[in-house]
């Protein structure tokens, strides 16, 4: 198996909904296809991380689930953002770009 | 929180939907992961950990925790019931360690920990003074004691005051504490409803029911107005006693009764449990402390009011309830130069001013401290003991796990494989050891009733007032639940780790049987043989303890006495008490052995101030031309002394019925050694003095051989004996020797009814053969020699066990190696010959850790040993003769098994 990188920690929530925003409702696979895809296969997300934050991010009411028919034809559960999820979304992105310019701003050289 | 206890809730009601669901999203994912592999894209075929996913995503919705506990418990006891054997072998094993652990620290927990049953123990201190180089008398303030004293670090201590240094205290103490004040009265005779029977008392001073502040359970305790010279006497009973005596508590208040012959009203009823100060005692009447003028007033010896200001005679002790937010250490800095003032002031001479005790305050929340310097150290001892049983004990559960888990190796990869994590794993073998130790706890508790029972017996060895009651309280049930959880884990966890930490892919490619016979080569040592040797070492260890006890005991057992102990009956009484006076009181103690005498059966009877082993007594006697020595002891004898009690009278005669006047007196080979050297004693006087005037002169008559005076451990000292009844010092208590024919116990009746036609007033205490009158002061050295026997055996069991089940489970391991051996033409003997021997290395290896072991620690217990060294070579020997001999026949009954294998069917297996 080829080396991949890890999705860093804390910004698999991030990414589901960013992705779950853009592509509108989607399935499991799906959602970690977009990821790899869009990251131009930099970031791999395992199956073993991802139901397990779906559903913690169905408890947490960010996402509803619904079954529907998927693109090969069988029925697949489909994950929505909910309002509470876009206004998560908004929140982590903006932590985010707060840590990373803190981050750029260490690493720059001076 | 409720929210997430109806999701969770939610999940159970629906549980098949939601497993469904996740499975179907995952074949899903699978299939549209295939297919894109198929097109070159994507993240290949490969998936992570299905089970592991599943179980993650399960984790949020359910508890999981509570749930996985249960299966893992249900799972246990499915396990435990298909090895009904080996959990059988393991709970008892364990059940045996905890409850002797219980039980012994029930013990300890009943002398060391507990509180005095009053209100806030906390703040009571107990007075001690302590003074350096206690060796020289005659150079202390200290004149005479009256009391326990003990030696400490550099010097003695004791808890005991002249009365002024209380008065001292008193006045001094009132704006940080209250003081009170108190002392045992001896045994007393306490006549109620007409009936005589002997008692406990304790003389308590005027404020010391209100310094403990324990309200009355009936009527009132004492107060300070009934302290005083000429107060009317009253008295408070024991709660217990209270009950025995007058049926119900509320029953005794406003009774009158009478103690030592003098009418006394009882006023109240202590409360129950209360046992006043001190642990070892209980009193069962509490008198005020100026009463005893009264009582003793009748004692040639008594307490005389004089007393209460002799600043030189030191026998009241004194605890003070300190007052809230003052400190011991506050106290001790206001008092200590106050006393030492005082103290000062009291001596006579310069060496008396060069070691003046020193006041030092005590904690007094668990009360007098006697019970605990008599009992600590022993009680160490066994706890130590019985903690090695216990770790016996976990050693062998831990192998028998062990041998367990290497069998479940399949099972364990195949878990693994399949997506359980490790830590998961390792928590359902721990819940399995926990249960087993849960068990074995419980078990072990049913044990520890039982043991603390027998314990009681074996300790109190026929002594009426056995003051120290064990019993199981939270505390006790506390610690047992906490070791049994303890040793769950400890012997659980290294066998976990161990069967769930390898390589997955060779252990499911093993086959059943050939399981690692390489790994399991002997000089590779494994886990499971340092176990056992470790057994083997904690084992020779208590066999050396048991070794050195037994023979310390039977080296007491077989001290030469001097007389003869099968066969006697001694007996205990008072006629002084019971208002008998000089010298009408020798004539009744004289007609009485006559009618003792007249028993059938009883083949000789007399009498002595004490029995010959409790005996200690002196007073100035002396020799003509020669000092009083300090080492010279007395006893008060009646006729037929010797005869009765066997002991050979070297020269001259002993003292007789007919002898009346002159006064006579028989003294033993040391004291005429001492006194009178190469002369012959025979005719030559002895005088006795009261107050430094001759009281009365005495003619030696004869010489005994010398026989055991006051304890069997210490050197016969130089002893006069002299007839009870011929003159000053008058007979006091009494105790009666009756040489039976047969057992003596058989006597015991018809000595009752002879004592109450003699004078119904005069109780009879401490009936008991001579034997038991020896045993009980070698008590400890009893106790000791049995349990620690029953405790070396236990262990010595449990280990073979291990080392059983280690070398048969080995044999069965390598059955095709040996096998092989056989078919290549290993002789039946040679195969017996190689695992013994394997055996006997792992002993050795097991007694080369435990003989140094033992070599050292024996030493700790050097104190309760008689007649012998701590290294004790005989012992040693002994121990390690029977340790090795057990070990190999452990070890021979696999090996016989291991040399009938038969080649063929061993490699057909393979």
């Amino acid at each position: 198996m080829e080396e991949r990188t890890e999705i860093p920690p804390g910004t698999l929530y991030m990414l589901i909904l960013k992705t779950l925003m853009r592509l509108g409702p989607m399935h499991g696979y799906g959602i970690a296809r977009h990821i790899q895809q869009i990251s131009e296969d930099v970031l791999t997300v395992e199956e073993g991380s991802l139901y397990p934050a779906l559903q913690r991010m169905l408890i947490k009411g960010w996402l509803v689930a619904e079954w529907k028919q998927s693109e090969n034809n069988r029925r697949a559960r489909f994950y929505r953002l909910t309002p509470a999820g876009r206004k998560q979304l908004t929140a982590e992105m903006a932590e985010f770009e707060r840590v990373m310019g803190a981050i750029a701003r260490v690493i720059q050289p001076a | 929180m409720i929210g997430e206890f109806l999701r969770r809730l939610g999940y159970y009601l629906r549980r098949r939907q939601f497993e469904e669901e996740l499975d179907e999203e995952m074949r899903h994912h699978l299939s549209l992961k295939e297919r894109d592999a198929d097109f070159g894209e994507g993240a290949g075929k490969h998936f992570g950990n299905v089970t592991l996913l599943q179980e993650d995503s399960r984790a949020m919705w359910a508890w999981t925790f509570w749930e996985q506990l249960l299966q893992d418990l249900r799972y246990a006891v499915r396990t435990m019931i298909a090895n009904r054997a080996f959990t059988a072998l393991a709970v008892l094993s364990l059940a045996l360690g905890i409850g002797a652990n219980t039980a012994i620290y029930s013990f300890m927990d009943a002398i060391l920990l507990r509180a005095l049953p009053v209100s806030d123990p906390e703040s009571l201190v107990v007075m001690n003074w302590h003074a350096k180089n206690a060796t020289h008398w005659g150079e202390f303030v200290m004149h005479s004691m009256d009391g326990h004293s003990w030696e400490d670090a550099g010097g003695e201590s004791s808890g005991i005051f002249p009365f002024p240094a209380f008065d001292l205290f008193r006045q001094n103490v009132s704006d940080f504490a209250s003081v009170f004040a108190y002392y045992p009265a001896e045994v007393l005779n306490v006549t109620a409803k007409g009936q005589a029977e002997v008692a406990h008392g304790e003389y308590v001073s005027g404020d010391y029911f209100r310094g403990l502040a324990v309200p009355p359970a009936a009527g009132r305790l004492l107060m300070p107005d009934d302290d005083r010279a000429a107060a009317p006497p009253v008295v408070v009973l024991g709660h217990a006693y209270s009950q025995r005596r007058f049926g119900v508590a509320a029953n005794a208040a406003g009774q009158s009764i009478f103690i030592d012959n003098v009418a006394f009203t009882v006023v109240g009823v202590t409360p129950p449990g209360f046992f006043g100060v001190d642990p070892a005692a209980a009193p069962d009447v509490y008198l005020p402390m100026h009463a005893n003028v009264l009582v003793e007033a009748a004692d040639q010896f008594g307490f005389r009011a004089e007393g209460y200001l002799d600043a030189n005679y030191y026998w009241v002790e004194v605890m003070a309830r300190l007052r809230p937010g003052v400190g011991r250490a506050q106290a001790q800095a206001a008092l200590a130069p106050q006393f030492h003032r005082w103290v000062e002031g009291t001596a006579d001479n310069d060496a008396e001013r060069a070691n003046l005790p020193a006041l030092v305050l005590k904690e007094g929340a668990a009360g007098l401290e006697n019970l605990r310097r008599e009992y600590s150290k022993p009680l160490l001892v066994l706890l130590a003991l019985v903690g090695l049983i216990l770790a016996l004990a976990c050693a062998n559960v831990a192998n028998l796990l062990l041998a367990r888990a290497a069998a479940r190796r399949r099972e364990m990869a195949l878990r693994l494989s399949i997506g359980a994590g490790r830590f998961r794993l390792v928590r359902q073998l721990l819940t399995e050891s926990v249960l087993l130790a849960s068990l074995g706890g419980g078990l072990g508790v049913l044990i520890a009733i039982w043991g603390i029972r027998f314990l009681t017996l074996l300790l109190a060895n026929g002594e009426t007032n056995f003051t120290l009651h064990a019993q199981l309280n939270w505390h006790v049930l506390g610690a047992a639940a906490v070791l049994s959880l303890l040793t769950g884990v400890l012997f659980g966890l290294a066998p976990a780790l161990q069967s769930t930490r390898f390589n997955v892919i060779p252990a499911l490619k093993e086959s059943r049987t050939s399981q690692t016979a390489a790994r399991h080569s002997f000089w590779r040592v494994s886990l499971s043989q340092v176990l056992v040797a470790g057994q083997i070492a904690i084992s020779l260890l208590m066999l050396v303890a048991a070794g050195l006890f037994v023979k310390t005991l039977s080296n007491l057992q077989s001290i030469d006495l001097g007389f003869n102990r099968e066969n006697v009956l001694l007996f205990e009484l008072n006629a002084a008490q019971a208002g008998h006076k000089s010298p009408e009181i020798s004539t009744f103690y004289g007609d009485l052995r006559k009618h003792l005498s007249e028993i059938p059966g009883v083949r000789s009877v007399s009498l002595s101030n004490r029995s010959l082993i409790r005996a200690g007594w002196s007073i100035p006697v002396t020799a003509p031309g020669a000092e009083q020595s300090r080492n010279d002891r007395l006893m008060a004898i009646g006729p037929a002394f010797f005869s009765t009690m066997q002991i050979p009278i070297l020269t001259g005669r002993e003292i007789l019925e007919s002898d009346r006047s002159p006064a006579v007196a028989v003294i033993n080979e040391r004291y005429a050694k001492a006194h009178f050297g190469s002369r012959n004693p025979l005719g030559q006087h002895l005088t006795l003095w009261k107050e430094k005037q001759a009281a009365r002169d005495m003619e030696i008559i004869g010489i005994s051989k010398d026989a055991r005076y006051g304890g069997l451990k210490n050197e016969i000292p130089p002893v006069a004996y002299i007839a009870y009844d011929q003159g000053y010092p008058e007979p006091d208590r009494m105790v009666y020797e009756l040489r039976t024919a047969g057992d003596p116990l058989m006597y015991v009746k018809s000595v009752r009814e002879i004592v109450h036609r003699a004078d119904p007033r005069v109780p009879v205490s401490d009936i008991k053969s001579q034997a038991a009158d020896i045993d009980q002061t070698i008590n400890q050295e009893i106790v000791f020699a049995r349990l620690c026997s029953g405790f070396a055996l236990l262990g010595l069991v449990i280990a073979c066990v291990g080392l059983y089940g280690t070398v048969a489970y080995s044999v069965a391991r390598r059955t095709g190696e040996i096998g092989i051996r056989m078919a290549l033409g290993a002789q039946r003997g040679a195969v017996v010959r190689m695992i013994l021997g394997q055996v006997f290395v792992l002993a050795a290896v097991g007694m080369a850790i435990g003989l140094p072991t033992a070599l050292i620690t024996s030493k700790l217990v050097g104190s309760f040993l008689y007649g012998m060294k701590p290294n004790d070579p005989l012992t040693l020997t002994l121990a390690v003769a029977i340790l090795m001999a057990a070990a190999l026949l452990a070890g021979y009954a696999p090996a016989r098994r291991a040399s009938g294998i038969d080649p063929m069917t061993a490699l057909r297996h393979e």
